[in-house]
């Protein structure tokens, strides 16, 4: 009898945490739908046109950790805009934003590369917008036809460990990897595919050998040296961080990404060399654009306008160790930054060519390459 | 028999019993049919006509045969493993007397607080090439390959023991309700302590074993991180492939396919299971039972032996745990060679996770989300397990089924073809649009996690005894009375835990959640990702493992307050 009073007990216990559960949700609710009513109430402000209004903007991006989706909120602010951040991996964002372009419930993306945003744009996913800083960005990196203009630039890079190799016994591109029998099994294949460095290294090598004959856009010779690349590399190991394997000395030569170069130096204590093949390293641009469909147009681009000005690009570089694309601001980047970015020269890629078939590239590695 | 069912059918005819069942229905068709269908629909008929080059694509495939063979090899090796050291475990703390019983139950239960990477991080600081029992075994034999834990065996032994959670909770609760007096009887016509497991405990744990095997075997399939990070080039499985196609536009198809075809083994083996569960009577025969008494192993060697096995298992489930909270105060450098030194402890990790009081409202909202999906899912499952155990026919059986769809596809797509469903106005949901409201989430969480639930519950439904509840109609019971102040007592157990291993679940999901978030209200899981991601500057090595030891304090809260106190009235 006790351990029935026991279980009824524990079953009111269970309604009340029940009870609890479906209040909260409730409130979360009620919270949502008088954050949400600004969005709902924007459509008929909208058609009153009323140019200052300043609605609360939904943010999507990748590049908001390390506090930098912290620091653009907080700038925002005090620039007079209001914004959330929504923040995920690249490819979960391009397929998010791809799934709700019916209703879209972003407003302004930014930090995506032009791989992505070129996805985006096949779908009808970005709204054209030309932002006045635009003419101050590098030439070549915004988007010929106006949907989306450069922030930030990251260069994927060939490192190397400084205990093994010097600047004339490392590699001098990609290519040596699996043409020179000295780095075979010593550098980490692009095999997480999933992610977008190793994508790029796969992108970086394959419009080499572009023909339009050939399997996907790609000549046999090309598909031929990829095979190599991974016959002859070690495996990446999902949760582990290539840095440290290049400290180690496990897999001396992989590749990395230009922006977290100083923190890792710092976490592992070994400060990686830098190849610059005579081709170029290919160079990723976050950039920002407004989403196809957003109700709240005129801020969204009033807000792009901010937040790619020279000013605000230049503190953010100077604050993140960053690279930025927008000349006037590059000034303003940390002289390591600088002097690294000074070496280097940028691969000539065909975007719209890799954002075409790069996710068929990778299954094809998948399926057929790798082992 | 006849007068039963006839007062059983009456007895549904109950208005709120109706609302009930027409509510289920409306659930199924609207989240679970439409949904899935439609994304099926958008996958495999681009354009309007049924292609079939996915399947060709896979066939041709060497890798993905190879992998889809070693998914299945895994399953069924799991299948036993995992059920050996399972049953083994909760013999050990709950039949067998074996001393100090508490604190190997703590041991055991580690599991249950922790998983996927994190959980194949903490084996490989004991077995990996940097692992201390790697560095113990070069010390003493010199010529011994460092590089020795990897592939099949590496994964199948990291897996069975990771995986027993569910035996765990689940036969600890089953062997709990075995009935004493049998076992001192057959014990006093002088049956042998290996006899009365056999023809005694054995046959009362049935349902839960085919419940745990399906569970099992589905995680065999399932297995992501074990052979992502362990297995090498020698053992790679199916799913991490699934992962990167169903997140790539143009792969969607060979991912949705390949999640079919492990869907559909998964249901042959459950249809298999639900056979075996129709033709046998599980309950215990004696009507008054009486609590068990744990069991002196009187044979002296084995006594032994039972207690050396015991506190073996025990270090080798707690190692693991204990070197990633030790960790979780050190920096990369340490964690990547797995050395500890005390000049590398540091608070910093902790100090910058908790450094913001904004940093506290992502854990807000998971507990609000978790909270409230695993009770939905719970309340919900245990309406349909009262409807399959009381009627048994083609809709009951259809309904059964289409409650396990979300088993066939994988998470990433279930959650895409909320959201292409959903942003549109659709009139099974009267019309309104989800996408961006905070309800889709709960919605998916609910779906993604009926299968399980549904198994566990109907498992422990079907090993109530119907006299019970025919005894309380007889007594003037009303149906929802007996239901609440009958049965539900007896199965509440296995049910607690349910919902506790849910809650847990969600609390960190990252796969469903990055789709569709609220933007005012981020998860953890998105938290936890973005700063521990590969791309982030910080240390996130170190920031995984103090997520992680954060999660196992959130976790073991939970099962103390769900399970934890239930468990010793």
């Amino acid at each position: 009898m006790r351990k029935w009073t026991m279980a009824a007990l524990l079953l009111i216990l269970c309604l009340v945490v029940s009870a609890c559960g479906g209040n909260n949700a409730g409130n979360a609710n009620t919270g949502d739908s008088g954050a949400a009513a600004p969005a709902g109430t924007s459509a008929g402000t909208d058609s009153s046109s009323e140019p200052a209004k300043n609605e609360k903007l939904i943010v999507y991006t990748n590049a908001n950790s390390d506090g930098r989706g912290e620091w653009l909120i907080e700038q925002a602010k005090s620039a007079g805009f209001d914004i959330e951040i929504v923040g995920a991996g690249g490819a979960d964002l391009t397929n998010r934003l791809i799934a709700e372009k019916n209703n879209p419930i972003a407003d302004v993306v930014y930090g995506l590369n032009n791989m992505l945003y070129e996805n985006l744009k096949k779908e009808d996913v970005l709204a054209k917008f030309v932002p006045s800083w635009a003419g101050d960005v590098e030439q070549g990196l915004n988007d010929p036809e106006g949907y989306y203009h450069g922030l930030v630039k990251q260069a994927i890079l060939l490192g190397y460990n400084p205990n093994e190799f010097t600047a004339d016994t490392a590699p001098k591109d990609w290519t040596d990897l699996y043409k020179n029998d000295a780095f075979k099994g010593k550098y980490e294949a692009p095999t997480l595919l999933g992610q977008n460095t190793p994508r790029l290294v796969v992108a970086g090598i394959l419009t080499r050998f572009q023909d339009p004959n050939g399997d996907l856009g790609i000549s046999e010779e090309g598909w031929n040296e990829i095979q190599q690349l991974y016959d002859n590399g070690v495996n990446a190991v999902e949760g582990e961080d290539f840095y440290a394997n290049l400290a180690s000395g496990k897999t001396p030569l992989g590749a990395l990404v230009s922006g977290t170069l100083e923190q890792k130096e710092e976490q592992y204590k070994v400060k990686a060399g830098i190849v610059s093949p005579e081709i170029g390293v290919p160079m990723v641009v976050e950039h920002a654009a407004i989403v196809n469909g957003t109700k709240k147009q005129a801020t969204a681009e009033r807000f792009v306008e901010w937040m790619g000005s020279a000013e605000v690009q230049g503190q953010f570089a100077a604050q993140f160790n960053a690279m930025p694309a927008n000349t006037k601001a590059a000034e303003q980047a940390n002289a390591s930054v600088k002097e690294l970015y000074s070496t280097l020269k940028p691969q000539e890629l065909d975007w719209a060519f890799i954002a075409e078939n790069m996710d068929q590239w990778a299954e094809k590695i998948e399926l057929e390459i790798m082992q | 028999m006849n007068v039963r069912s006839l007062n059983t059918r009456l007895a549904s005819m109950n208005p709120i019993a109706i609302i009930l069942y027409g509510l289920i229905i409306w659930f199924v068709i609207a989240f679970l049919i439409y949904p899935n269908l439609n994304i099926y629909g958008e996958i495999f008929f681009k354009d309007g006509k049924f292609t079939l080059e996915a399947a060709e694509k896979l066939l041709s495939s060497e890798r993905a045969m190879r992998s889809l063979y070693n998914s299945f090899i895994l399953a069924f090796s799991l299948v036993v493993t995992v059920n050996i050291v399972g049953i083994t475990l909760v013999l050990i703390s709950e039949y067998f007397d074996i001393k100090g019983a508490k604190i190997l139950k703590l041991g055991y239960s580690t599991t249950l607080i922790y998983s996927g990477v994190v959980l194949v991080s903490g084996y490989k600081f004991v077995y990996g090439e940097e692992g201390f029992m790697t560095k113990l075994l070069v010390r003493l034999f010199p010529s011994f390959d460092a590089t020795w834990f990897h592939g099949y065996w590496a994964v199948l032994f990291v897996m069975t023991f990771a995986c027993t959670s569910n035996h765990f909770l689940f036969m600890g609760n089953a062997i709990r309700k075995i009935d004493f007096q049998t076992i001192e009887a057959a014990r006093n016509m002088g049956a042998s302590t290996w006899y009365i497991l056999r023809r005694v405990v054995l046959p009362v744990l049935k349902p839960t074993i085919y419940a745990l095997t399906i569970l099992t075997f589905l995680t065999g399939l399932a297995a992501t991180s074990a052979p992502l990070i362990l297995g090498g080039k020698e053992f790679q499985t199916i799913t991490p492939m699934i992962l990167t196609f169903s997140k790539s536009m143009t792969s969607r198809d060979l991912a949705a396919l390949l999640a079919l075809i492990l869907g559909l083994a998964t249901l042959v083996l459950l249809t298999v299971m639900i056979r075996f569960e129709r033709k046998g009577n599980f309950m215990s025969v004696s009507k008054v039972k009486s609590e068990l008494v744990k069991q002196k192993i009187r044979h002296k060697f084995g006594n032994i032996a039972a207690h050396i096995l015991a506190y073996g298992l025990f270090v080798l489930y707690i190692v693991p745990v204990v070197l990633i909270i030790l960790f979780s105060f050190t920096d990369s450098a340490s964690i990547t060679t797995a050395t500890l030194n005390p000049s590398s402890f540091t608070l910093d990790n902790y100090i910058q996770v908790f450094s913001s009081m904004s940093a506290f409202k992502p854990y807000l909202v998971s507990i609000v989300y978790a909270a409230a999906a695993s009770v939905i899912v719970v309340a919900l499952t245990l309406a349909v397990s009262r409807l399959l155990h009381k009627y048994n026919n083609k809709w009951t059986l259809a309904l059964e089924y289409s409650l396990l769809i979300p088993w066939i596809l994988p998470s990433t797509l279930i959650a895409i073809g909320l959201i292409v469903t959903f942003n549109t106005p659709q009139l099974v949901i009267g019309n309104s649009v989800l996408v961006g409201t905070v309800w889709m989430l709960l919605i998916a969480y609910v779906i993604v996690h009926i299968p399980f639930t549904l198994r566990m519950v109907k498992a422990s439904f079907f090993s109530l005894d119907s006299n019970l509840e025919d005894a309380a109609r007889n007594l003037g019971a009303k149906p929802f009375y007996t239901f609440r102040k009958v049965l539900l007592p007896i199965i509440l157990p296995s049910t607690l835990a349910v919902l506790a291993l849910n809650f847990n679940g969600i609390l960190a999901d990252y796969d469903v959640t990055v789709f569709l978030y609220h933007p005012l209200y981020q998860p953890l899981g998105i938290v936890i990702k973005n700063s521990t991601d590969a791309q982030a500057a910080a240390d996130t090595k170190a920031l995984t493992l103090v997520y992680s030891v954060i999660l196992m304090i959130m976790s073991t809260i939970t099962l103390y307050f769900v399970y934890g106190r239930n468990s010793r009235t």
